[in-house]
């Protein structure tokens, strides 16, 4: 059967049986982690104590209730960190190829800068940076 | 990437650009008007451009666009909406909202993403282009965010777009699975001949699902009355239009490269989903006593029908389905015009009582209202008459009777509701309430103006339609 | 030319009308009234110069331009015989309607107008236009106005009466466009020529089930306009609820348009098909003068009383038409006219005693005839006409159509002639009830059958005060009964202007 297969895959190039192996890899990592954590789970010794659910502070006893209201600035300020931060991956692979791309590339970086400075001085002039109101 | 073919994006750039500078206008605190202005200009800019471009056309650009006649209608059709949009969002707005500024920019954003798609022949483009169009229409939507159902509506197109793009996702990813390209003529070229695969008819069926929803198709609608409701209704006029324009056009040109329409099987679902959208649109629209869910309903319906024109896959069904488009978008934006017109602070103007007797109120505005609606129901002497003439005239040319029997017969349900909106303006009228002042006359002025020569675009299309049909027959040379 | 510019008066008229809302009230019934007369002098003169009608085969006027080249579609109009007499019967009403409206619309003057003038309008392009596409464009032209004058103007039914008349109307005039594409693309189909005009599309010819299907889709249209029987429930409706004008042109004009475009377009494009449905359709033209007959004498209500009578004589036209005989045709013509005139008489009438008595019941009238004994004549005489009386133009068109159809088919002929008898039952006693009898009209206003249209109108009487005709009515209704006697009495004029019709109907549809 499975050589069966593989032989059409031969005969026809454009076939999506070119995946099967794919497919099969994908079966054999979901049957493998299934079953290692199956046996895992099956065979291990379990201990159900309170120090297990507590949560681990290096050692240190927590104090008080970890979910305190927190200043809504802080998401804002955290979503335009993650912007900005997106900013970087794309910086990372020009900086890799800065010789190669030629002044063409350092043009087109220097617009997407140029976008971003644009978004950030929108940020400041809104702001959204200002902790204190 | 060569001059030529940069400067055929210029139209492109010029609208990304105009975000910019509403970005930057915002940062220096210019005033909304002074927004308006600059955004005004911009489009005007663009049509500049467009119509500068207009001689290097057609280009390629491999693999992602191409700027081509077809192109170039779609988004003509895309830019004279969002004129007029922006130009009934300002009285909109300031009346509303202390912060109105931030709307041009996802409004010019939402503008170029429904443009990309117009131009694109490659996934990552159509998915580029829809999703910049349904990130911004997310906050368009729930923009007034005071009121009761912006963030219902808001959330709710969120949630489904959301899910509709993974559809589209994997549609992609199944079409690439089966075809190893992800450009539409690649695509085409590799189905030609053959019998699509199993992986291909699936990955159709999710596409269909993505852009039934876009296009608020019967069975794919539920969302629409909901989010033409809670959205303001500037931002329901841009989606009526808009974003379904770009859609459409990007569905049109898929399918014209991969001949979408040969298949016997397809072209079953598609009139299939054309009649439901027809029949239901127009039912379901009957018995609503609130206007921007009434045109929500008839929208459907409206789609459907455009659908018909979108069933033979030729030429003449592509003039047909611009001239419908064209047609829909002046009128259903003259109708959200006068929703806007007369929406007040609280709340908009969406309940029929608002309507009572308002020709013996505000002539124009009713005015205006009614030769909308008599366009929506196909009636003579307006543009719709003659789009749905056409899309009748595409349907029988290739014996798709079905269709245009079941076109011909909820039009007729539809003039139902039509007439009931219509004669309610005709109402012996309640005693007029006192009138405040109008704030910005010379905006006031403005809006009124255009709705005006909306209307008389209206009836010149209906009466004389030919100078457009061979407009649009030229541009659709250029390819 | 001539009938440009008839059509061009009748739009322009309508939107100066409109416009001088803003200016002065009274200048917009005398806009209204210079734009009808002068209409009827253009037809006149029209008249007078082809009165005799045109050599076989030949047009009288002809005129062509194009509109939309892209799909072949042409402004073409022409006159013929029968366009030019039912023309003559739209110029003639409309001044008649305009005068009937002088004193009842005291609302939105100008705006009524522009609609009764668009009505017009329509009508007339409709009886001249050529062109498959432009003939659909003005059948739907005259819709829309007409729809507004019962749904603004109209009576305290008035909304559900212009729905239900717009949505059978343009029912049927969508079907119709589907059958005009159809025949459109067979005619591409068969001569490789994008036309929509009706003379190169007269010889096209059709499969027996293409046939078949696309004069259903013509025949819907035209018999919902009629009406013939199934189709009639709106008639009743419209008619009552109309302003007087209204159902003046509805009754004497509008119907017209049906039994023109049968006349016209069906029994000329599908020859076959036609002689294969005749006796069906003559049987619905009986069904329809026996049952309209019917529910005549059982109305209270003077205007559908009027309404359901035109349910009956409309039934004699589909019973001419489809006898395919000569003296059919020439009776159904004369039919045509003459009920315009006799059915549009007693509309108007009827508007008067609701001037009057702000009531269309007829059991709260009665003994009428003492106080005005001018117009108690003249109702009599319409309703003899209205029954048949020889001397009226009715009696000729009846008897024309009777003739015609008993070679054909005797049984239904002999029912139909009950019909006639019918007639003068109802017609008398109508005329009983409202005319004779013990007077029980009280001289203050009852208060009960006080209406809500009646409020809306605010009228200056406030008791019913029952008085003679005014100068007005009286040359509205002294006109048409000239117009109804010369008919009975020359009826040959008419004949002979649409005698080469008729003979290319007849040669078209020998059997």
């Amino acid at each position: 059967m499975h050589i069966y297969l593989l032989q059409a895959v031969t005969q026809n190039p454009d076939s999506s049986y070119w995946y099967l192996p794919v497919g099969l890899q994908l079966l054999f990592a979901i049957a493998f982690v299934g079953l290692m954590m199956g046996v895992t789970h099956l065979l291990g010794p379990s201990r159900k104590t309170a120090d297990k659910l507590s949560n681990f502070e290096s050692g240190i006893e927590s104090v008080g209730n970890a979910r305190q209201p927190m200043a809504v600035k802080y998401f804002l300020v955290a979503i335009l960190f993650v912007l900005f931060d997106v900013e970087v991956i794309f910086f990372y692979p020009y900086a890799v190829n800065f010789k190669s791309l030629g002044w063409e590339g350092f043009l087109a970086v220097m617009m997407f800068v140029g976008f971003f400075l644009c978004g950030f001085i929108y940020i400041i002039k809104k702001g959204a940076l200002k902790w204190e109101d | 990437m060569s001059n030529e073919q940069l400067l055929a994006l210029l139209p492109f750039m010029v609208l990304a650009g105009a975000s910019i500078v509403v970005i930057l206008m915002i940062a220096a605190r210019l005033s909304h008007t002074a927004i308006q202005v600059a955004g005004f200009l911009m489009l005007c800019f663009t049509v500049l451009a467009m119509g500068y471009v207009r001689d290097i056309l057609p280009q390629e650009i491999l693999p992602l666009f191409i700027i081509d006649g077809f192109a170039a209608l779609y988004t003509g059709v895309i830019i004279f909406s969002v004129g007029v949009v922006g130009l009934l969002s300002y009285i909109y707005f300031e009346e509303r909202e202390e912060n109105p500024k931030e709307y041009y920019i996802l409004l010019f954003l939402a503008t170029l993403g429904a443009a990309v798609l117009t131009i694109s022949r490659h996934f990552v483009s159509l998915f580029l282009g829809l999703e910049i169009l349904s990130v911004s229409l997310y906050a368009l939507i729930a923009y007034l965010r005071n009121r009761n159902n912006a963030i219902e509506s808001g959330l709710k197109y969120l949630i489904l777009a959301a899910l509709t793009s993974a559809f589209l996702l994997l549609g992609m990813a199944l079409f690439y699975m089966e075809t190893g390209s992800m450009e539409f003529n690649a695509i085409g070229q590799k189905l030609a001949g053959s019998d699509p695969g199993v992986l291909f008819k699936l990955g159709l069926a999710l596409m269909v699902v993505a852009i039934g929803f876009k296009l608020a198709l019967v069975p794919f609608h539920l969302w629409a009355a909901d989010v033409y409701q809670g959205a303001p209704a500037p931002v329901t006029a841009f989606i009526a239009t808009a974003s379904k324009v770009g859609v459409f056009a990007v569905l049109m040109r898929f399918s014209l490269a991969v001949n979408l329409q040969q298949s016997e099987f397809l072209l079953n679902v598609f009139s299939g989903i054309a009649i439901a959208s027809m029949i239901l649109g127009n039912i379901l629209a009957l018995r609503q006593q609130n206007i921007k869910r009434l045109l929500a309903y008839s929208s459907i319906a409206h789609l459907g029908y455009l659908i018909v024109a979108f069933l033979p896959g030729t030429r003449e069904g592509i003039e047909a389905s611009v001239f419908y488009l064209f047609a829909y978008a002046i009128t259903i934006l003259s109708a959200f015009g006068i929703v806007t017109i007369l929406s007040t602070r609280m709340k908009d103007a969406e309940d029929l009582s608002v309507y009572r007797g308002l020709f013996w109120r505000k002539p124009l505005l009713a005015a205006v209202l009614a030769v909308s609606l008599f366009s929506l129901a196909g009636i003579p002497l307006t543009a719709g008459f003659f789009a749905k003439f056409i899309v009748l005239l595409t349907g029988a040319n290739y014996n798709l009777w079905l269709p245009v029997i079941v076109l011909v017969l909820t039009s007729v349900i539809g003039l139902y509701y039509y007439l009931r909106i219509i004669s309610t303006l005709f109402a012996s009228a309640p005693a007029a309430e006192p009138r405040h002042k109008p704030l910005h006359p010379f905006f006031h002025f403005v809006t009124y103006a255009t709705l005006f020569v909306l209307m008389v675009m209206i009836c010149v299309l209906g009466v004389f339609p030919g100078p457009a049909i061979e407009g649009i027959r030229q541009f659709l040379m250029i390819r | 030319m001539t009938l440009i510019w008839i059509i061009a008066i009748f739009f322009a008229g309508g939107l100066l009308c409109w416009a001088a809302q803003f200016v002065n009230r009274v200048l917009i019934k005398w806009i209204a009234l210079i734009a009808a007369v002068a209409n009827l002098a253009l037809v006149g003169a029209a008249y007078a110069e082809y009165r005799n009608g045109s050599a076989p085969g030949d047009w009288l006027i002809d005129y062509t331009v194009n509109w939309i080249p892209s799909f072949a579609i042409k402004f073409h109009i022409a006159l013929d015989g029968l366009s030019l007499v039912l023309l003559l019967l739209t110029a003639f009403l409309g001044v008649l309607a305009v005068l009937c409206s002088w004193k009842e619309i005291k609302e939105r003057v100008g705006f009524y107008y522009f609609n009764l003038l668009w009505t017009l309008a329509g009508i007339t392009g409709v009886f001249v236009a050529m062109d498959l596409f432009l003939f659909y464009f003005f059948w739907e032209v005259m819709i829309v106005p007409m729809y507004f004058l019962i749904a603004i103007w109209g009576d305290s039914n008035r909304r559900y009466a212009s729905y239900k008349f717009f949505i059978f109307t343009q029912a049927g005039g969508l079907l119709m466009l589907v059958s005009i594409l159809a025949l459109f693309f067979i005619n591409h189909a068969n001569t490789g020529n994008y036309t929509f005009d009706f003379f190169e599309l007269q010889n096209i010819t059709l499969s027996v089930a293409e046939g078949r299907w696309i004069m259903l889709g013509f025949l819907v249209a035209f018999v919902i306009k009629l009406p013939a029987v199934p189709f009639h429930s709106w008639l009743p409706d419209a008619h009552s609820e109309a302003p007087t004008a209204g159902s003046l042109i509805l009754a004497g004009l509008l119907l017209k348009t049906g039994a023109y475009g049968i006349m016209r377009f069906v029994i000329t494009l599908f020859p076959q098909n036609s002689a294969e449905i005749a006796q069906w359709a003559m049987l619905v033209g009986v069904i329809g003068i026996i049952y309209g007959a019917m529910l005549a004498f059982a109305q209270n209500d003077l205007k559908r009383f009027i309404a359901y009578t035109s349910v009956s004589h409309m039934g004699f036209i589909l019973l001419g038409v489809y006898s395919f005989r000569e003296m059919a045709f020439d009776g159904v013509v004369m039919q045509m006219l003459t009920h315009g005139i006799s059915t549009g008489a007693l509309f108007a009438m009827a508007g008067m005693i609701k001037e009057r008595l702000h009531t269309r019941e007829m059991g709260n009238m009665g003994g009428l005839w003492t106080g005005m004994p001018l117009m108690g004549g003249l109702a009599l005489l319409f309703a003899m006409a209205s029954l048949g009386l020889p001397m009226m133009g009715n009696f000729i068109a009846e008897f024309l159509i009777l003739v015609g159809a008993y070679e054909v088919n005797p049984t239904l002929t002999i029912i139909a002639s009950i019909g006639l008898v019918f007639a003068a039952l109802y017609s008398l006693r109508m005329m009983q009830r409202v005319f004779f009898g013990p007077r029980t009209t009280p001289d203050r206003h009852p208060e009960p059958f006080l209406r809500q249209g009646e409020l809306r109108e605010g009228s200056a009487h406030s008791a019913s005060a029952v008085y003679d005709l005014s100068a007005r009515e009286f040359t509205i209704l002294i006109s048409l009964s000239v117009a109804i006697v010369i008919l009975g009495l020359f009826p040959q004029p008419v004949l002979d202007s649409v005698n080469t019709v008729v003979q290319s109907l007849i040669q078209k549809n020998t059997p």
